[in-house]
């Protein structure tokens, strides 16, 4: 590192790592189970009529 | 041969930047071979090079190195014209801080991140920002933070937000603080609202507090042993993105937001004004033409017809804004719109005042275009005709310039509120000023106005 990241930055990221991997873990969840519901009903959400 | 010094290009142990000839070249230092052998073998190189994200460059041989450290030395693709971030729009800003955040992103899924993310390390080449620091990739160690972070936000972020939720000249601040906007400070500046998201408080307010907080300690007994995984960091930079994209400015509201619709040109003024413009470039024959004044670029787009390059120079945020979306919406080549405010423009800066290159230094243009602009400068900015004339002839060996006389609407408006203390403003006037620097080649009346419209070239070499 040519750059001084100081010291309050990395901690801060540090810090911040456990609530960012719940976050990254929460979207993984939210995907999986959008998806998990696009394949189950795959055309129930069609209203006649709706393109 | 000799190598010329790039004095802005010093910090990096790992290389910097010199020209032969005329040519820039890179060398890259001894010190860096490992990571720098990496990164190409990584496939990481070619992959940004072929989305257009990075620089490519050609491998030339050693003898072209400045100095014994040499490893290699590389000659990137030339951008055509050097900009900085304090002369960028919102967006120019904005699409630059995508564009790291986006190149550490990919960085990051192959093993590698970004060892810097200066604002500098972008340029504009084509309509599209482009990442020119070819060395500042490294192997990424497990658990590590971004070193970059801060930096990230000082220089990207912070102004960004400013811009956004205060006002937009708040983005005049990177020129004073060519680090980026300290955090401390922009902390204080934001608006309580700011206060309410999730991403500035984290990234600006928190940031800024832990700054303090942790100032005088080290990372291994601040962090008591915990570290941070990739996942954890491929989620701050997504968060950061989101963060960016996120931040709104509606490009209207300053003094020149209407002005193409606003003036008081009829559609054969403006014709048969865009068609002299075009034949007086074609006849000087300019690559590189620099517009002054060109509020959203009507006629920077009638030069591009005639010249590869042409930068497109305003004062007010909005005009330069819109000349950007339209630009990055027509996906147009060739077009540069910047900020310029001609009556102080862009300084030299940093060390010695030679890290950061005035506009006269990124000059000369091959031609200048000055429509609509001369009685700003002579009645609205109080400045002698000579002057002007002396100044235009710094910026570019050929001119084109409207003359606006005291009859026209535009005038008398600058008129309304003040007495007029300009007898010398006339045409006369105008003809013997700049006959002092420059050749008048030739003039015409532009259609259904009482201006006048003159092709003219420097009588000296620029100095």
């Amino acid at each position: 590192m040519y750059i001084d990241p100081t010291t309050g930055s990395l901690v801060l990221q540090i810090l911040a790592a456990g609530v960012l991997s719940v976050m990254a873990m929460a979207t993984r969840v939210r995907e999986a189970v959008k998806h998990f519901f696009k394949v189950l009903v795959p055309r129930r959400n069609r209203w006649p009529g709706k393109q | 041969m000799a190598w010329q010094a790039i004095e802005g290009s010093f910090r990096d142990p790992s290389g910097f930047v010199y020209t032969r000839d005329g040519t820039l070249f890179r060398q890259v230092n001894h010190s860096f071979r490992q990571p720098f052998e990496a990164f190409l073998a990584s496939g990481l190189y070619d992959e940004l090079v072929r989305d257009g994200l990075l620089v490519p460059h050609e491998q030339v041989g050693l003898e072209l190195a400045a100095t014994n450290d040499a490893y290699a030395v590389i000659r990137p693709e030339q951008i055509a014209f050097i900009s900085y971030p304090y002369e960028w729009s919102f967006g120019q800003l904005q699409d630059a801080a995508l564009l790291t955040l986006e190149i550490q992103e990919r960085a990051l899924a192959r093993a590698f991140t970004l060892r810097d993310s200066s604002a500098y390390n972008v340029q504009f080449q084509s309509g599209r920002p482009v990442l020119i620091d070819t060395l500042s990739f490294e192997p990424y160690v497990d658990g590590k933070p971004w070193d970059a972070y801060k930096q990230f936000c000082e220089q990207f972020l912070l102004p960004l937000t400013l811009m956004s939720t205060r006002d937009v000249r708040c983005g005049t601040l990177l020129r004073s603080y060519l680090d980026g906007i300290p955090l401390d400070l922009g902390s204080r500046l934001l608006p309580r609202r700011t206060w309410v998201s999730p991403g500035t408080v984290l990234h600006i307010h928190l940031h800024a507090w832990a700054r303090g907080r942790y100032a005088g300690s080290s990372v291994s007994s601040a962090a008591k042993g915990r570290s941070m995984s990739r996942q954890a960091l491929v989620t701050l930079i997504r968060g950061l993105k989101g963060a960016v994209r996120g931040l709104k400015w509606r490009a209207a509201g300053t003094e020149w937001a209407d002005y193409t619709e606003d003036n008081n040109y009829t559609q054969a003024a403006s014709r048969s004004k865009r068609d002299l413009v075009v034949s007086y470039l074609r006849e000087a024959g300019a690559n590189v033409v620099w517009d002054l004044g060109a509020n959203t670029g009507e006629y920077s787009r009638a030069a591009r017809e005639v010249a590869p390059l042409v930068v497109s120079f305003d004062l007010d945020p909005a005009a330069v804004e819109r000349n950007y979306r339209r630009v990055r919406a027509e996906q147009e080549t060739g077009i540069l719109p910047l900020l310029l405010d001609l009556t102080n423009p862009s300084p030299a800066q940093g060390w010695a005042g030679q890290e950061r290159l005035s506009l006269v230094e990124r000059g000369p243009a091959d031609a200048v275009l000055a429509l609509a602009l001369i009685h700003h400068l002579a009645i609205g900015h109080n400045l002698p005709l000579e002057k002007i004339a002396a100044y235009l002839r710094r910026l570019g060996g050929r001119l084109i310039i409207e003359f606006v006389p005291k009859s026209d609407s535009q005038v008398k408006r600058l008129l309304l509120s003040r007495p007029d203390i300009f007898p010398a403003y006339t045409k006369d006037g105008f003809e013997q000023a700049f006959a002092c620097h420059f050749r008048i080649e030739s003039s015409a009346p532009i259609e259904n106005s009482e201006r006048w419209l003159y092709y003219m070239s420097s009588r000296r070499p620029n100095g």
